[in-house]
Parts: structure tokens; C-alpha cells; sequence
């Protein structure tokens, strides 16, 4: 009855689709002197051949949630894969992990592409801009970027001498978040620095349900508060520009950290002398996993007549740690005797520079020339196993040709070629060894399992091009189409593994002789702007011939708590999909906006969808606003996923409202800005299919109030 | 069917209307179906019983059954605590571990058998035991029941 209702609300909505004003979110205005509009964003789309989003202060501001990636998914085409309430990372049309690519001051962040349960590590209040590219990137970013990039950059200078500060604070009713953020800045002569500090806490986050089923087991969740969800986030970052005639440097600092529970029911066999309320909705008991993600880059650019030469070089330290009451299935492993709950250990360092040289000798004509480096290692720890220690270096580099004949179209090209070596070094597990003896299992078996991590030293070589072109015939039409090859080297888990994830439970297994990943990307936008109305359709579509994912083979592990074994294996897989924006002000303070996306998967070898498959969804927003004031209201629609792959759950559709608003209001000379917002107005229960706790039937959070609250504090040096 | 028409509604929309390439030779997700009848969740079973745990359970799968296991293994910690709870020297922790190949190419198989038998030197305590049965597509089913092991529990009759 009710979709019935939103189809007929659809149709409208597409017959009245004659409309809109510019999308909310393209809209970006920066600090106090320096305003960027529309014109802005959209020379800056016209940049890029591929479907460009530019996310400014408004947009952030107006979804913020403590949580970029969030945040970013109200984009259409964007999708947060979450982890309880906390953390979250991105996914770009249907593709997530490490295929996708976040940077932030022009460096390639380091540590969200692994499992399921591994969130984004960037502070939220520290954004002030965001560009998301949707479709291969790997051209100008490198391997991981096929499926697009999300993109931080770096704060804008002000235009004048400046000493100013920001104090924003953030309240959530749902897991009682409390969080705020410092920034002070200041802008003299040639210098402009910045430093940021931020604290969130978080405690069990409230789901509309009284019992959740995990392996036909009901599972109790005592005071419709999910047991040990809770954590805190703790973030600091410095920043420093200096700009001096045709001379300009940027050097960033930065360190994050994130502690947050599992809920204990997803791990392992339910078992429900493990959620009993212990009483206190702030703790975090174990298990648990904490994350110090500490970066520090520098940008080096040097301008002279048409060309400028710029290099990033940047050093991050991703530590991680995962802490469970000692378990073993192995008779014969003994307890630690230091930190017994210590379950998993990883340290990564990455290193990486890249070198870029433009060449802008005439106006019809753009090069760029690059090349990047990045050296990773990864050393491990803890009474159980994962990943394995390994080295990998990567290097590339590229050409890319824009050339612009006139005013109203550039055609861009370009080449890259990467070559990578992944050196993993075996792991045997004299543990299970035993176990495996114990059980009687023969030889040749033991010797097969006991290598949780096979040795593997490969080198992986291969190209990415793309071509677009961007067409702007008249202010009124601008369309762009792109297609490219991209590409990915296979990751250390995909070469190595051999053994149950304990997020997962399954028997992930790796193969040594994969070749890399690579697939053709076509990818076309349209914007439509006239008068009151702005019309956007990007539609896409993907072809891999060699796309890396679990298969489940049938074969039985030997492994305990494993059913069959899951082998990564490439198949032919096609990806289809649209967004679509319309916006139309239907009244000069009064905008509505339609937003919907899709994304079609299938795997040619398979036959099936493949996993973690976004739903479609639709976005009804009404804005009204006038002066100081907006408000909104928004009647979000996803549709069920029923197209699923092999050992996935289909996902029921909902509907959900969300109420918000906007207030400026001038106080003692500043002008303060508070934003309320109120999702899941009526505490519907419903599933985000790309969650990690949706194996565990575990409902999203429940009605949600949070106010934001942001205030400036500015003076001009004389 | 309301999906149906709401996604080509969402295509329209966007311009773009995508025939699946799929020649529709959909691949089978649908998992199997475990219906396990004994043990129960939170039996007891006896230790040193030499007729074997009475296990009885039916299986189907919309398409075809490949294959099932058993497994049993011990729980004494909950995962939970320090592995010290190591099982005396005396017992010995007990673990059942067999896969099946009778329901192969069936759509329904009824599981009967007594093939569990608890030694008597068997570490009472609590246990898991899990049932995994997997289709001709490679699609898996699992649960898992908790059980005791003890030397006092009822001989079962049957």
C-alpha cells in the first residue's frame, strides 16, 4: 500500500519534474571572505571528464553527523557501509574496500580498505571540502581507485590577515553522543596555520527491537540497547600553509583515534549469557578494537611561466589492535602470558611521494605529467591470525591531455601504467598443526592447513587509459562521457589468506596465482540547468573481466567453526546503474528535490548478483527557507535488495522521514549556527544491507535528535 | 511486483533502461533448510552412552542437496574466559567432526543416526554442536545448538 503511495508520489513528482534550483549540495560557501558559489563548482565539474560531487561547508554542515562517510552518503551514488552506529566506510556504486580510494591534502589514506569491520579514520569536524569522483580513477589516483575517489582538501586560505577560531559541539540522543571540536587559525604574511582538536564519545546506540535472530537463535537486546556498541573518538591535526610569489607548501599533521565494542552477539556463536545488561550503556568491554591512524604530509608545488611542478609526500603509521577474551579452538595454544586479550595486531607504514609537473603553455592546451611511489609494510601480533606481515611497493606513472578548442568543449586522455610487488611471508600455525593431528587428519591435509598464510612474492604489472570528453554547449546544458580501463593489484589477503575470518566465519582462503584485477568503465552525466530547474542523470556502466571476490567452493573446511571453504576468485562481473537529481523551486524559499539511485550487479560466471549489492533508493527533500532560517523534510525510500549473491540475506526496503533545520543566529558579533536534525521520525525498523551487523538481523538505529552547533569567532589583524 | 514497477519507474527517470544481460539463467541463493529435531537446544547428552547421541533432522533445498557435516566442539570458556578451564588430565575434550555425502542430488533427506558416541573418558562440560548443509549451487546453512556433556544426563530412549 505505501510503495503504491510513493509511486504515485514518483509519478508526480516526474511529470511536475519541470523545475528545481541548483542541488543543495553543490552550493559552497567558505569561511567569511571567501565566498565560492555555483560557478565555482561547476568550473570545477568541468574539469573533470568523470561525474564530479563537490561537498562545501554548507553541505557538510547541514549533514553533518559526526561521521564523513555518513555524511557523504546523502550524495546519490554514495553509500556507507556501517559498523554499529560509529564507523562507517564509503562506497562508491556498488564498489567498497580497496576500490575505492580516499585522500585527504592530496595523500591516499592508508587502513579503511581492509575487512568489513574497519571504519574510515578521518575526523569529521576537520572537512571543510569534499570532491567525489564516481568511476575509475585509477588513472590519476592508481590502482585502488577504480570505483572512484573520495577526495578531502586541504582549507582554503583566507584572503586576508586573520586570527580566527571555531568551537562546534554535537549531541545525539540515539547512543547519547557527546562531541566537540576546537579550531583555531591564523592567517599572517605568507604563513596560515591551523590546528584542530576533537573528541567524541559514544555509548550503546538504541535499536527499535527487543530481540534480534542470529543462526535461528533469538537473541535478547536488553533495553532496546545494543550491549557494548558504544566507543569514543579522539582527533588531533595541525596544519600549515606558506605562500610566497610563485612558491607554495603545505605541511599536515595529523593523528586519529577510534575505540569502539562489538557487539558481542556478532561474534561467534550466539550465546546469551554474554548480552545480559552489565548495567552501563558508556563502557566498553571486550571484545573490542581500537585505531591510531597517524599521518604527517607536505605539499611542495613551484610555478613558473605555464608549468607547475608539485610534489606530495606523505608518511602514515596505521595501528590497529583488536582485543577478545582469550579463545582458542586449539588445545594445545597457551595463554598469553602478557596482555592474554590480545587478539590481533597490525601495523602498517606506508610511505609515498608523487611528483607532478602541468604544462599549461596555451589555452587549448593542458598536459600533465606524473609519478608516484609508495612502499608499504605491515608487521602483525596477537594470539590470532588474520593478515600476514608483508611488504608491498608500488610505483606508476602517468600522462594525461586536456585539450579545449573553445569555450564549450575539452577532450581529456591519458595513460598510466603501474607495477607492484606484494611480498608476503608465510605463516605456519604449529597450533593448528596439532589440532589437525589430534583430529586425524592425514599428512598431506595437516600440511595443506597448517600454512595460515602461503609465501607469496609477485610482481603485478598493468595499464590504465581513459577518454572523455566534457561538452557545455550553453549554460543550460553540460554533458560529459567517459571511458576508461582501470585496475587493481590483488590485495595481501587475496593472495594469502588461509584461515577463519572471526568477523565473517568463514574459511577465507587466498590464491597466489591471481592476476590482477581490470575492467572497462563507461561512465555519461547530463546537467540540465534552466530558470528554476536542475536536472542531473549519470549513468554507468562496467565490465570486469577479472573481478576478485569469495567464491564458495562446496569443499568442506577441516578448520573448526567453518562450513565450506571461500576462495577469492576473479569472475566476469558487469556493473549498471544511474543517479538522478532534480531540483525545482517551486517558490523562491521553497525548493524540493528528488534524488534516486541503482546499481545492477551480476556476475557472468556465477550467475547471480554479486555481494553487498546497494538497494535503490529515492530521496523526497522539501526545503523551505528564508533569511536566517531553513528547514526540511525528507521522505527517504530504499527499495528491498533481493538481488543477492550466493550465502547473502535479502534485505526488506523502508520507508523513513527525517525532519531538519538550519539556524544563523547573531550573537556578540558572530553569527552562530545551529543545526537540528531528527531521523527516523518514526522509529522505523529497518536493515542497511551493507552493514557488518546485518548477518546478525541487527535493525539500524532507531529515532534519532542531534543538534550541531557551531560557533565562529573571527578578528582581523590590522 | 510493486519492486518491479518501482525500479522501472526509477529507470525511466533516469533515461536509462537497462535489460538485464543476464538471459535470465538465474543462479540458484536460496540455501538449504535445516530442520533438526534432536538434540535440542540444551540437551544433555551422556557421557560413555554406547548407542550414540540420537540425532534426527530433515534437510531440503529448493534445487538440490550436495552435502552435510556434523560437528561437535567444546564450548568450556564461552569464548569468553581465559583458556586456563584445560579439561583434567583424566577426560579428554570430546570433538565429533564428520561430513555426509547421502543427500547428494535429493531435494529432501531425513537424518536419522546414532554415529555421535561420547566416550567415556569424554570432558563433561558444555559443547556446541553445528550442522552445515550446503546446495549444488555452493549455498551453505549452518546452526549451531549449545549442549552438556555430563555422566548423569537421561539415557534417551527411542
Amino acid at each position: 500500500m505505501r510503495t503504491r503511495y510513493i509511486l504515485g508520489a514518483l509519478g508526480i513528482s516526474m511529470v511536475s519534474s519541470a523545475c528545481p534550483q541548483a542541488v543543495d549540495s553543490v552550493r559552497s560557501v567558505s569561511l567569511s571572505e571567501v565566498i565560492v558559489t555555483e560557478s565555482y563548482r561547476q568550473a570545477q565539474s568541468k574539469r573533470s571528464t568523470l561525474t564530479l560531487d563537490v561537498l562545501g561547508q554548507d553541505f557538510l554542515n547541514k549533514h553533518f553527523t559526526g561521521n564523513l562517510v555518513q555524511t557523504i552518503g546523502h550524495i546519490p551514488g554514495v553509500h556507507s557501509m556501517d559498523i554499529g552506529a560509529g564507523f562507517s566506510k564509503p562506497m562508491i556504486r556498488g564498489l567498497g574496500f580497496n576500490r575505492i580510494a580516499v585522500s585527504e591534502n592530496g595523500i591516499k589514506q592508508e587502513g579503511q580498505q581492509w575487512g568489513a569491520d574497519h571504519g574510515l579514520e578521518i575526523d569529521a569536524f576537520n572537512v571543510e571540502e569534499v570532491q567525489i569522483r564516481k568511476g575509475p580513477a585509477s588513472l590519476l589516483y592508481g590502482s585502488d581507485a577504480m570505483g572512484g575517489v573520495i577526495e578531502i582538501l586541504p582549507p582554503t586560505t583566507p584572503a586576508e590577515e586573520l586570527l580566527w577560531g571555531e568551537v562546534s559541539l554535537l549531541g545525539k540522543s540515539v547512543n547519547g553522543t557527546l562531541g566537540g571540536s576546537l579550531m583555531l587559525g591564523l592567517k599572517k604574511g605568507a604563513w596560515f596555520v591551523k590546528a584542530r582538536l576533537s573528541e567524541k564519545h559514544f555509548g550503546d546506540y538504541r535499536v527499535p527491537t527487543d530481540t534480534v535472530v542470529y543462526l535461528t537463535q533469538l537473541m535478547p537486546v536488553y533495553g532496546r540497547k545494543l550491549k557494548n556498541t558504544a566507543g569514543f573518538e579522539r582527533n588531533a591535526g595541525f596544519f600549515a600553509s606558506y605562500k610566497k610569489k610563485r612558491y607554495r607548501s603545505d605541511y599536515s599533521v595529523s593523528n586519529a583515534y577510534q575505540k569502539m565494542g562489538f557487539f558481542p552477539g556478532a561474534h561467534g556463536i550466539p550465546d546469551i549469557s554474554r548480552l545480559q545488561d552489565d548495567g552501563n550503556s558508556r563502557n566498553i568491554g571486550l571484545p573490542h578494537s581500537w585505531v591510531n591512524h597517524f599521518k604527517a604530509s607536505t605539499h611542495q608545488q613551484y610555478a613558473w611561466d605555464g608549468m607547475v611542478l608539485s610534489g606530495d609526500f606523505g608518511y602514515q603509521l596505521n595501528h590497529r589492535e583488536e582485543w577478545s577474551a582469550f579463545h582458542t579452538h586449539y588445545g594445545a595454544q597457551p595463554m598469553p602470558e602478557k596482555e592474554p586479550d590480545k587478539e590481533l595486531v597490525f601495523r602498517l607504514h606506508t610511505l609515498s611521494g608523487s611528483l607532478k609537473l602541468r604544462i599549461i603553455r596555451s589555452s587549448s592546451w593542458e598536459h600533465t605529467l606524473g609519478w608516484d611511489v609508495q612502499g608499504q609494510e605491515n608487521s602483525i601480533g596477537g594470539y590470532s591470525f588474520l593478515l600476514p606481515t608483508y611488504r608491498r611497493f608500488t610505483t606508476g606513472g602517468f600522462w594525461l591531455s586536456t585539450w579545449r578548442p573553445d569555450n564549450r568543449i575539452s577532450i581529456s586522455g591519458g595513460v598510466r601504467y603501474d607495477y607492484g610487488k606484494t611480498d608476503i611471508t608465510p605463516y605456519q600455525d604449529p597450533y593448528l598443526e596439532e589440532y589437525l593431528r589430534e583430529q586425524g587428519y592425514p599428512t598431506d591435509k595437516i600440511d595443506a592447513y597448517k600454512w595460515r598464510s602461503y609465501p607469496v612474492d609477485r610482481g603485478f604489472g598493468d595499464y590504465s587509459c581513459s577518454i572523455g570528453v566534457v561538452w557545455n554547449p550553453s549554460s543550460m546544458h553540460l554533458l560529459k562521457m567517459n571511458v576508461g580501463r582501470s585496475f587493481r593489484l590483488p590485495g595481501a589477503n587475496e593472495l594469502a589468506s588461509n584461515g577463519v575470518h572471526h568477523g565473517t566465519f568463514r574459511h577465507e582462503q587466498g590464491d597466489a596465482s591471481l592476476s590482477s584485477e581490470h575492467g572497462w568503465q563507461l561512465d555519461a552525466s547530463y546537467e540540465f540547468t534552466y530558470r528554476n530547474i536542475h536536472l542531473t542523470l549519470s549513468p554507468f556502466a562496467s565490465w570486469f573481466d577479472n573481478y576478485i571476490y569469495l567464491q564458495p567452493t562446496g569443499e568442506w573446511s577441516a578448520l573448526p567453526h567453518a562450513g565450506q571453504i571461500y576462495r577469492y576468485t576473479g569472475a566476469r562481473a558487469v556493473f549498471l546503474g544511474s543517479e538522478a537529481n532534480i531540483s525545482i523551486d517551486i517558490l523562491p524559499s521553497l525548493n524540493y528535490r528528488l534524488s534516486d539511485e541503482y546499481v545492477y550487479t551480476y556476475n557472468r560466471d556465477d550467475h547471480t548478483a554479486l555481494s553487498f549489492s546497494p538497494p535503490a533508493s529515492v530521496r523526497n527533500v522539501l526545503t523551505w527557507h528564508r533569511k536566517r532560517w531553513e528547514l526540511y523534510v525528507e521522505c527517504r525510500n530504499i527499495l528491498s535488495q533481493n538481488r543477492i549473491a550466493r550465502n547473502e540475506a535479502s534485505t526488506p526496503g523502508a520507508n523513513l522521514l527525517h525532519l531538519g533545520g538550519t539556524v544563523r543566529l547573531p550573537m556578540a558579533g558572530t553569527e552562530i549556527e545551529c543545526s537540528f536534525i531528527a531521523q527516523n521520525i518514526l522509529n522505523t525498523r529497518y536493515y542497511n544491507h551493507l552493514s557488518f551487523y546485518r548477518k546478525v538481523e541487527i535493525p539500524e538505529p532507531g529515532r534519532n535528535i542531534q543538534l550541531f552547533i557551531k560557533i565562529p569567532i573571527k578578528r582581523k589583524l590590522k | 511486483m510493486k519492486t518491479r514497477l518501482f525500479i522501472s519507474a526509477i529507470c525511466l527517470l533516469t533515461g536509462v533502461f537497462f535489460s538485464a544481460c543476464d538471459k535470465d539463467d538465474k543462479g540458484d541463493v536460496t540455501p538449504p533448510v535445516i530442520k533438526l529435531a534432536e538434540p535440542e537446544e540444551g540437551d544433555e547428552l551422556l557421557i560413555g552412552d554406547k548407542h550414540g547421541v540420537h540425532l534426527e533432522m530433515d534437510l531440503s533445498d529448493d534445487v538440490e542437496l550436495k552435502s552435510y557435516s556434523i560437528n561437535i566442539h567444546s564450548n568450556f570458556d564461552h569464548h569468553d574466559h581465559h583458556g586456563t578451564t584445560k579439561a583434567a588430565n583424566e577426560t579428554k575434550a570430546f570433538s565429533f567432526n564428520k561430513v555426509y555425502d547421502d543427500a547428494n542430488g535429493k531435494k529432501n533427506h531425513h537424518v536419522h543416526n546414532h554415529d555421535i558416541v561420547i566416550p567415556a573418558n569424554a570432558t563433561p562440560g558444555d559443547y556446541h554442536l553445528m550442522i552445515y548443509c550446503t546446495d549444488a549451487a555452493k549455498n551453505e546453512t549452518y546452526i549451531a545448538r549449545n549442549i552438556k556433556l555430563s555422566t548423569t544426563a537421561k539415557k534417551h530412549e527411542h
